[in-house]
């Protein structure tokens, strides 16, 4: 039996098929079901509040899960190599709080504010990577003392209080519209998306990204260098995360300690409803994008719907349960 | 013997995908017998200490157990039948005490169900000594040596009052003096009745400590000999007697040498091994398992590291630090569990193939040429008669045979000079098998030098143009075809021959043994 799409998402020719084979096969592809769960969630908001399909709360909601998203590809590469990257959450706080300081407070022009803050992204993920792959530590523990000693520094760094001023030049970053239409986070997100798809889908270092997923022994027998794929990965999951921080100090106008508290949780949300598995090997770019606008379309309905913000975290959480019981349900029927 | 027996096994068969591991095999055990298991690798010894332990399950056959059936469906329930084993790899709690694995879920208690670690520990010690071992209750099983926790488990065994000890390859991880400790255990088991079925591949140990000693040989019982008749010779011929004609090398010219290691040494176990592979020359490596083969492969692919000697591909000294510098240098391995270390089980036939030449067919923004792989892959899938339905299969769905061709075409795409093969054909089918002899023929009438690992000894008889033999980290003897004679390089295997190379050398290896 041909499949449509492989586990790892690879480009699969396809035989000529009628159109109920087709049907079929899109309904075994977990990304397709996730999808339907996304239009459900959208005519339930619809019918049940008409602002929710208007012009305003689009942008806001699509904005929202960009900037997720942009988080969730980030996370989604060290899970495909069958690691994790607790620390997201705090190196977006870090992210927004580090360039607006640099911005603000050090007078440095925009664009090397950014660069820097970046900079240290890659420095961070540098950092996981090497743990990861020469002490051969789990990433969940490297990343999990990330967690905590970069939200220190950012109290240490703001002393808990916000740094205010980021000028508009910056702020336009998360606030601005392309064609006072397209929120530009969005724009953003689709590049970040393409590069990552680009990256996974069609080149040498991506298929052995996932190849280390899905044996590491066999594949570094193979001659691929496993330790700086994995490196790479880490990388680009802090980077991700820093750059998150940047769109978000832009969309409030400063550099807030508080910010990203709890998006690890989000973001690794988004990539299992996406299909990616924690055993790593196996997910798509496509996948974690569904997943993350299927979370941004839930939360915002929540706000629509008017339900206590006390109990969004309850229902991700749920979400995330049932995603993964699925998941396991499946592995276990095979 | 006319007493009853112990344990009877009738008709015992077990089939796996793709493979019959037990085939109608019979035997029977006494109160107080220490029974011998031998064979080769994969001859099915291993299959019947697990059914017998409640790990498999029996397909067909009978077994009886003080005279009764029993069907055993966990360790645990074998084991409250009476039946305990000590599995080559210890089964015991490294952070608990000597005393609390004894009594594991059996500890002796007080009121409140608090545990009595005075009386448990004090429980222990007694066990112990009754076995000739001095160890303290209280010490923690990571601090023993394995000699001394195999004691632990032994002692844990006799406290569930088991009447039957299997032992499964106990010897390999102990030196000559803890093994005469372990005999000496095995005799005061014998004496109190217990009976002890052990199975090992060493011969001279099973010919000192066994009553009876049975030979299994491709599944089947071959042959049952009390000790007293078993002469070396004998055992020998029964283990690995059978047609070797089934695989026939083709002649290939012989060229210059692709692959010369000199005293080569790791920290995997390897000792100063000296050796050489032509092109088109197929040489193979015999011992037994343990003996080094496969960490020398591991030295010589770059994933284990070297501790002394040097590497020359086609008579050039090379560094190889990783598999990377491996593959670059034109150096294939076939390994010997390709599930583990072969396939990546949940990609498709196409980027398992392509999987060692990816970065070679990209294009300089990286992206895989798509083209190029799957004409690769369609070559290799039509010149090995891989029988997938497309290239889109994931290998998983693959059967063992054509698994191990995919494994096979990752290596050929890179086109290596010299290829390694570690047991090329374990786990498959017969056809299977003669399709990878055919193969390996035809690679070394291409000028590709293999190396080629194998524990059956027909396999090395039939492809060898040269038979070197490993035992304990050093090679122990080399035959040439023409004069390969198994029970010559069986003994090779089993114990130190003739060491090739100068005396001080010969002198050092054994002394290093010695400190061991």
């Amino acid at each position: 039996m041909n499949k449509v799409v492989t586990s790892s998402g690879r480009d699969v020719a396809q035989p000529a098929a009628g159109l109920v084979e087709t049907i079929k096969r899109l309904f075994r592809v977990s990304e397709f079901l996730i999808f339907l769960v996304v239009i459900a969630l959208f005519i339930i908001g619809a019918i049940v509040n008409p602002r929710f399909l208007g012009l305003e709360n689009q942008k806001v909601m699509t904005r929202d899960a960009a900037i997720l998203a942009i988080a969730a590809i980030g996370v989604g590469f060290p899970i495909i190599t069958g690691g994790i990257d607790l620390s997201i959450g705090s190196i977006v706080g870090l992210g927004g709080v580090l360039s607006a300081y640099f911005v603000v407070k050090m007078g440095l022009p925009i664009w090397v504010g950014i660069t820097l803050a970046l900079l240290v992204g890659v420095v961070i993920g540098a950092i996981h990577g090497l743990f990861v792959t020469k002490l051969k530590m789990h990433g969940f523990l490297i990343t999990l003392v990330t967690l905590g000693v970069a939200r220190g520094s950012i109290l240490v760094l703001t002393n808990g209080t916000p740094i205010t001023g980021v000028p508009d030049e910056y702020t336009v970053l998360g606030q601005g519209y392309l064609f006072d239409l397209i929120p530009l986070p969005v724009l953003i997100c689709l590049l970040v998306a393409g590069l990552a798809y680009y990256l996974l889908r069609y080149t040498f270092i991506g298929r052995q990204i996932y190849a280390v997923g899905g044996n590491i022994e066999a594949t570094r027998l193979s001659g691929v260098n496993v330790d700086a794929r994995i490196i790479l990965c880490y990388i680009i999951s802090v980077v991700c995360a820093t750059l998150v921080g940047i769109i978000q100090a832009g969309r409030l106008s400063l550099g807030h300690p508080g910010a990203g508290e709890g998006f690890e949780l989000l973001a690794i949300t988004a990539c299992i409803l996406g299909g990616l598995s924690l055993m790593g090997g196996q997910g798509s770019v496509v996948g974690i994008l569904v997943g993350a606008l299927l979370i941004g379309v839930l939360q915002n309905e929540m706000v629509m719907l008017n339900i206590n913000p006390f109990w969004h975290k309850i229902v991700i959480g749920l979400v995330l349960l049932v995603a993964i019981t699925f998941d396991y349900a499946r592995r276990w029927k095979r | 013997m006319d007493q009853q027996p112990l344990l009877r096994v009738e008709h015992l068969s077990k089939s796996f995908p793709g493979v019959r591991a037990l085939d109608d095999v019979d035997f029977e055990v006494y109160p107080g017998e220490i029974l011998g298991f031998l064979g080769e690798n994969g001859a099915g010894k291993s299959t019947l200490i697990k059914i017998l332990s409640g790990i498999h399950h029996k397909d067909q056959g009978v077994i009886w157990f003080n005279g009764q059936t029993i069907n055993p469906h966990t360790p645990h329930e074998a084991q409250a039948l009476g039946i305990s084993t000590i599995h080559q790899e210890l089964a015991l709690v490294p952070y608990l005490s000597v005393a609390e694995n004894i009594f594991l879920n059996n500890e002796p208690r007080r009121a409140l169900g608090l545990v009595d670690f005075r009386r448990m520990n004090r429980q222990a010690e007694e066990l112990l000594r009754g076995l000739g071992a001095e160890i303290r209750g209280s010490q923690l099983i990571r601090e023993l040596n394995v000699a001394a926790q195999q004691m632990v488990e032994i002692a844990k065994a006799v406290s569930h009052k088991a009447s039957l000890i299997l032992m499964d390859e106990p010897t390999s991880a102990l030196s000559s003096r803890e093994v005469d400790a372990l005999f000496a255990l095995m005799r005061r088991l014998k004496e109190r009745g217990v009976a002890v079925v052990f199975v090992s591949h060493r011969l001279d140990e099973v010919r000192q400590i066994v009553d009876r000693v049975i030979i299994m040989r491709d599944s089947r019982r071959v042959g049952s000999l009390p000790i007293a008749e078993a002469s070396e010779e004998k055992i020998i011929r029964m283990m690995v007697g059978r047609d070797v004609g089934l695989f026939p090398k083709e002649a290939a010219p012989v060229g210059e040498p692709v692959l010369e290691v000199r005293r080569l040494s790791g920290q995997n176990g390897v000792r100063n091994i000296s050796l050489t592979v032509r092109k088109g020359e197929i040489v193979g490596m015999a011992g037994l398992v343990g003996a080094g083969r496969t960490e020398l492969a591991r030295l010589i692919c770059g994933v284990d590291s070297l501790s002394g000697g040097e590497i020359l591909i086609e008579g050039r000294p090379v560094q190889i630090k990783s598999p990377a510098d491996a593959v670059k240098h034109g150096i294939g391995w076939v390994p010997e569990d390709r599930k583990l270390h072969g396939l990546v089980l949940g990609m498709d036939v196409q980027e398992n193939t392509t999987m060692a030449i990816l970065q070679r067919i990209s294009n300089l923004w990286g992206a895989v040429r798509q083209t190029e792989a799957k004409r690769i892959s369609k070559h290799y899938i039509e010149a090995l008669s891989i029988a997938t339905p497309s290239l889109t299969q994931t290998v998983r769905n693959l059967s063992g045979g054509n698994q191990q061709k995919v494994v096979l075409a990752k290596w050929l795409s890179t086109e290596p000079k010299l290829l390694i093969m570690d047991e090329p054909t374990r786990g498959i089918d017969i056809g299977a098998k003669a399709e990878v002899h055919a193969l390996m023929s035809q690679l070394a009438q291409r000028g590709i030098g293999i190396l080629m690992i194998s524990s059956e000894m027909p396999e090395i008889i039939g492809m060898s143009d040269r038979v070197i033999v490993m035992c304990q980290g050093r090679v122990t003897g080399e035959f040439v075809r023409g004069q390969l004679d198994q029970e010559a390089i069986m003994t090779c295997a089993t114990q130190f021959l003739s060491v090739e190379g100068d005396i001080a050398e010969k002198v050092e290896a054994v002394a290093e043994g010695i400190n061991q």
